[in-house]
């Protein structure tokens, strides 16, 4: 039990894929201008990756590892992300139009999202069984949602405050996010997994 | 053909099958009826999603179009005639629509314009203005670097002689030009091609001392035209105005052009 919580919170806190790997910055910079918009993203990344990583886990232990394939890896961590996200494309647009629209060009471009494809990655590297897959991807799902809803929450606050001309926009954007890696560092004391 | 590539191709066929299968399934379960009609308004809209409705896009104007949320007339560039195809779709009446043009209010060509100034920055006009103003000895005057032409949709303006010329069948008033001019040259213009389109190519809120010192032609604002017709022209801010929509009823033109010291008053529809 302890190492699945040992798994789950270093995903989400020690290991955090923004921000101590610094994969997949395009929707973490782009999303992040509002707090509600930001979560939604989350949510939806966090969904594709939950499912990403049993179904990655599966064909890599059943096929690629049993075959022999381990060039296969990326196009099939592919396919499966493409998928995934075509599904709640999907969803989304049926349950919430206004979320749809919202999420626009980001919606689909989760498919090329580095985090997802670096979860799938990882969880062979590190020979994760399945359970501790499920959890990995879903704790890299939260720890993407927590980073990008604390960005969108400090973006809020900085429309009111008055920067200096040539930070405006996307440097303090990303001054904001290197201080919150800082911040995050913090974390890598406790033990991981 | 050795076995391994055999079993990566087959696996990826099968991977790939598997998905599609799933995704096709999936596709007719959550299918969200789009309201056939959207396609429908889509294609009569002019597609250029020029925004001048108020809406951000062609897409989101027939959205909203449905849901009853703008009007039948309400897309400015279709005019009249868009309004009653969408009408007949709809089912509903059209309204009336009030075809506007874009008239440019600055007669310098390229000969006229004296500079006070050489810049060299960028060739657009809004970057211009942010130095110190521009390089024009007039400061309400046209830069020429064609600002409006390049945020023309419809191809409607061409830059003669350093000034926009605007093709005023092709134009269909959207106003993205009125909105792209720095200097607020270029208004819109209530009229029909049913009478000529008569302006004042000017701008200059500058007293006829000063307008007389950086341009040939440009309003001093004598009075003439509107002491020869009181009823169309009004001196304001040391400009003359002409109240276009009157140009219909009233064809007391003629004179003022004429009589205008500096020829600033032209006509612009043939």
């Amino acid at each position: 039990m302890s190492e699945f919580l040992l798994i789950f919170i270093s995903a989400i806190l020690v290991n955090n894929f923004v921000l101590k790997y610094f994969l997949g910055i395009c929707p973490f910079i782009g999303v992040s201008d509002e707090v509600t918009a930001s979560l939604n993203m989350g949510m939806a990344v966090t969904f594709v990756m939950t499912f990403t990583a049993p179904v990655v886990w599966l064909i890599h232990t059943f096929i690629l590892a049993r075959f022999n394939l381990p060039f296969l890896e990326y196009v099939t961590d592919i396919i499966v992300i493409a998928s995934l996200v075509q599904l709640v494309e999907m969803f989304i647009k049926k349950t919430s139009r206004a979320l749809y629209n919202t999420l626009g060009i980001y919606l689909p471009l989760i498919t090329t999202n580095c985090a997802i494809l670096f979860s799938a990655l990882f969880l062979v590297l590190r020979g994760y069984n399945l359970i501790q897959s499920i959890i990995f991807g879903f704790g890299s799902g939260i720890g993407f949602t927590l980073a990008i809803v604390i960005m969108a929450g400090i973006r809020e606050e900085l429309e009111f405050a008055d920067i200096p001309q040539p930070f405006k926009g996307a440097a303090i954007t990303l001054l904001v996010a290197g201080l919150m890696a800082l911040a995050f560092m913090g974390f890598a004391g406790m033990p991981s997994a | 053909m050795n076995t391994v590539t055999l079993v990566a191709v087959l696996s990826m066929a099968g991977l790939g099958a598997f998905f599609a299968f799933i995704l096709a399934i999936l596709s007719k379960k959550l299918s969200v009826k789009d309201d056939p009609r959207v396609e429908e308004i889509k294609a009569i809209l002019p597609g250029v999603n020029c925004g001048a409705c108020g809406v951000a896009s062609c897409q989101l104007f027939a959205e909203r179009l449905l849901a009853k949320k703008v009007a039948v007339n309400g897309c400015v560039p279709g005019g009249a005639e868009v309004a009653e195809r969408l009408a007949a779709v709809l089912g509903v009446e059209s309204g009336e629509t009030v075809k506007k043009v874009a008239v440019v209010h600055c007669g310098a060509g390229l000969k006229e314009r004296k500079l006070r100034a050489d810049y060299r920055g960028l060739k657009t006009c809004s970057a211009a203005v942010m130095v110190a103003g521009g390089e024009l000895a007039c400061t309400y005057g046209c830069l020429g670097y064609g600002d409006c032409d390049r945020s023309c949709p419809f191809d409607a303006i061409r830059m003669v002689d350093g000034l926009p010329q605007i093709d005023l069948v092709k134009c269909t008033g959207c106003g993205k030009c009125v909105e792209a001019c720095p200097r607020g040259i270029i208004s819109l213009e209530i009229w029909d091609d049913s009478y000529p389109l008569v302006t004042v190519a000017c701008n200059s809120l500058d007293k006829g001392k000063v307008v007389r010192k950086v341009c040939p032609v440009g309003c001093i604002a004598c009075k003439i035209c509107e002491k020869l017709a009181p009823e169309l022209f009004k001196i304001d801010d040391n400009l003359a105005r002409l109240d276009t929509p009157k140009l219909k009823e009233n064809d007391n033109w003629e004179k003022p052009l004429e009589k205008c010291p500096t020829k600033c008053i032209v006509k612009l529809s043939s």
